[in-house]
This record gives C-alpha cells, sequence and structure tokens, in this order.
C-alpha cells in the first residue's frame, strides 16, 4: 500500500521535472519510480519507515516555522536603533546526550537557522556543542529550550 | 493593478533593495577588520547576487536566469568552506603568527 | 483567478526576500562583532535568498522550474547553516573573541598566543 504512494508520488515528481502530463509520460515515471523502488527495497523494508517519513515531515514543519521567526527575529534586533540594549552575546555549553555524527550533525544545522542561536563548535569528545546566543536571558533557558525542543526531536527520528 | 504591472512594480522595488544590499555588504569587505569578517561579507554577497539574478529571472521571464543563480548560491558555498578551511591552515602553519 | 492570485502572492514574497536580504546586509555592517555578524547573515540572508526563489517559483508557472526553484531554496537552507558553522569555527580556532558582555570565550587553550586583534 505505501509502496504504490511511493511509486505514485515518484510518477508525479517525474512529470513535473520533465514538465509534461501525458499519460506515457506517467508511465514512464512510474516505471522509473517502480525501478527505484526496487532498488532501495531493502531501506524501505524497515518497519517504521512510514511513521519516521511522518516524524521527518513534521520536523520540516517545525523548522521552517523557527526559521521565519527566527529571521524576523534577527531583523528586529539589526533594526533597532539602539542597538547595545538589545544585543547580550553569550557563548553556551549544550552538554548534548545524541552521540551519532548524522545526529550532531542535524542538530547542529537545526540550531544554527532558529531563534537566537548559532553552534559554533563541538569538543573534541562530542559531548559538549558550544552555542553562540544572540539575546540569551539565561543560559540555563537556551540549554532547556534546546534539549526539549529539537534534541529529543531528532532523537526520536534516529531512534 | 494588473499582474503583469504588479509584477514589474515589485521587481523594480526588489532589485532596487538587492542592489543597495549589494553596496552595503561591500562595506564590511572593504573595512574588515578581520579575514573571517570579509568572507563573512562575501557569502552574503554571493546570496544576494543570487537573489538578484532570480529577480532579474522574474522581471524578464526567462527562466534560464534560475539555473545561473542556483549555480551561484553553489559557487558561493564552497567559496566560504574553502576560504574557512584557508582561515584554519593559515593559523596553524604560520604558528600563530598575526596576519 | 488563481493564477492573478500567485502572482500577486509572489510579489510580496519577492519584495519580502529582498527586504530581509538588505536588512542581513545592514546587519553585517551594523552589529558588533563577528558571531553576531554571522547571526544576520545566515539566518536574515538564507530566508532573504530563500524567498525570492519562492517567488520565482509561484510567478513562472512551469512545474518543472518551480520544482528546480524549490530544489534550490532546499540546498539554500542545507548549506548556509553549513558554511556559517565552518567560519564561526574557524575563526574560533584561531582567537579568543571577547565578547560584549566582557565574558570571554575560551574554549581551547591551544590557540590562544596571538589573539588577532
Amino acid at each position: 500500500m505505501s509502496v504504490a504512494v511511493i511509486v505514485l508520488g515518484l510518477a508525479l515528481l517525474w512529470a513535473a521535472m520533465t514538465g509534461s502530463f501525458s499519460g506515457l509520460n506517467l508511465l514512464l515515471g512510474a516505471a522509473i519510480g517502480t525501478l527505484a523502488v526496487l532498488l532501495l527495497r531493502k531501506s524501505l523494508a524497515q518497519p517504521r519507515a512510514v511513521h519516521k517519513l511522518r516524524m521527518a515531515v513534521s520536523l520540516a514543519g517545525l523548522f521552517l516555522r523557527e526559521l521565519a521567526l527566527s529571521a524576523v527575529r534577527v531583523a528586529i534586533v539589526v533594526l533597532t536603533p539602539n542597538l547595545k540594549s538589545a544585543l547580550h552575546p553569550e557563548i553556551v555549553a549544550f552538554p548534548l546526550s545524541v552521540r551519532s555524527d548524522a545526529e550532531i550533525t542535524l542538530l547542529a544545522n537545526l540550531i544554527t537557522l532558529t531563534p537566537g542561536t548559532l553552534s559554533i563548535d563541538v569538543s573534541a569528545d562530542r559531548s559538549v556543542l558550544y552555542v553562540h546566543v544572540l539575546t540569551a536571558s539565561t543560559s540555563q533557558n537556551v540549554i532547556v529550550e534546546i534539549a526539549n525542543g529539537f534534541e529529543a526531536r531528532v532523537r526520536e527520528l534516529f531512534a | 493593478m494588473s499582474p503583469a504591472a504588479a509584477l514589474s512594480l515589485a521587481s523594480f522595488v526588489a532589485l532596487l533593495m538587492l542592489g543597495l544590499a549589494l553596496l552595503i555588504s561591500t562595506v564590511r569587505i572593504i573595512i574588515g577588520p578581520t579575514l573571517a569578517d570579509r568572507v563573512l561579507a562575501l557569502d552574503l554577497l554571493t546570496v544576494v547576487a543570487m537573489g538578484f539574478v532570480a529577480a532579474i529571472a522574474i522581471r524578464t521571464g526567462l527562466t534560464l536566469y534560475l539555473d545561473i543563480a542556483i549555480a551561484l548560491a553553489l559557487l558561493g558555498f564552497l567559496a566560504t568552506i574553502a576560504l574557512a578551511r584557508y582561515i584554519m591552515s593559515r593559523r596553524l602553519k604560520s604558528g600563530g603568527a598575526p596576519q | 483567478m488563481i493564477t492573478d492570485l500567485l502572482v500577486y502572492t509572489g510579489c510580496v514574497v519577492l519584495v519580502l526576500g529582498a527586504a530581509f536580504t538588505l536588512i542581513a546586509s545592514i546587519g553585517v555592517v551594523r552589529l558588533p562583532d563577528l558571531y553576531t555578524r554571522m547571526h544576520a547573515a545566515s539566518k536574515a540572508g538564507a530566508v532573504g535568498g530563500g524567498l525570492v526563489l519562492l517567488a520565482v517559483a509561484l510567478t513562472c508557472f512551469d512545474a518543472g522550474v518551480a520544482l528546480r526553484a524549490v530544489v534550490g531554496i532546499v540546498f539554500l537552507l542545507l548549506t548556509t547553516p553549513v558554511g556559517a558553522h565552518l567560519l564561526a569555527r574557524a575563526n574560533h580556532h584561531i582567537t579568543d573573541q571577547k565578547l560584549n558582555d566582557g565574558s570571554i570565550t575560551q574554549l581551547k587553550s591551544r590557540n590562544r598566543r596571538n589573539p588577532q586583534r
């Protein structure tokens, strides 16, 4: 059932890419999609692939919302007449509980594009992520926010 | 206002703003003060230039410009990576000597 | 009707994207140190560039071109934080930058011999 949905989606994507929605072209797209699914059947056969896909999509949605918010917030800071009072830059050491390369990379990239935070460096033993905060309230707040927000979602996604 | 006129006006305003952004980021490239600041401004400059080319694509209706814009974004990314690595290796090689 | 609406939306998105890019460049000049400048360049810059590409996707009426524009947006959102991160890391390795509130970043001590300013 889910395989059929994937093939259909790939066929539509193919038609959009080539710019023609004729029946023959859709059929060609479906054939290529089937081939791709056949090639990837091992990784698609994972028991919770569909569930994970849904979680990835919801994470992407959350990310886009946060990205819009962060751009607006940076814009407000930049356009403040009295810059000194609006800025409280600080570097926060965030203790990582995720371990794999993929998880840390994803988390670091998510942090960079979310409100007021920018990841700078990962310590050599991968236990601490250094995060630069533009307008820090307290460093504890920032740590709790990241740990309960993106880190939890990332861990769930890779679990 | 007809859609075509609105699009023409919007792309004109956008090109004006993006041109101004190009000039302003050039200021940071000139005044520095460190190499990292200049690389950052250069990175932003390629993003602004990409937006400029994309706005031209909208204004002229030639979608070929979109490919140029995407290629420019790729080039900017690679340049930033190369320059960041250069900043790191330069300091390591020269043993901490100032520029 | 719906195509008109798409074009008008595209106009708004285009001007919004250009405005964010302009704000990013103003931020890069106005903000006081490299890391804060990086906030402006990476966030406002990426959003601005992405919105302009989105405007292309909205106004071109061509599925292939729209898809290319969306792929461009995804690419931009993936690469901008990586570039910013690399640059921040490079700068962090070679300097101990004094931040505005007086806290000094001494995350690694091995390259502390010669602050760059």
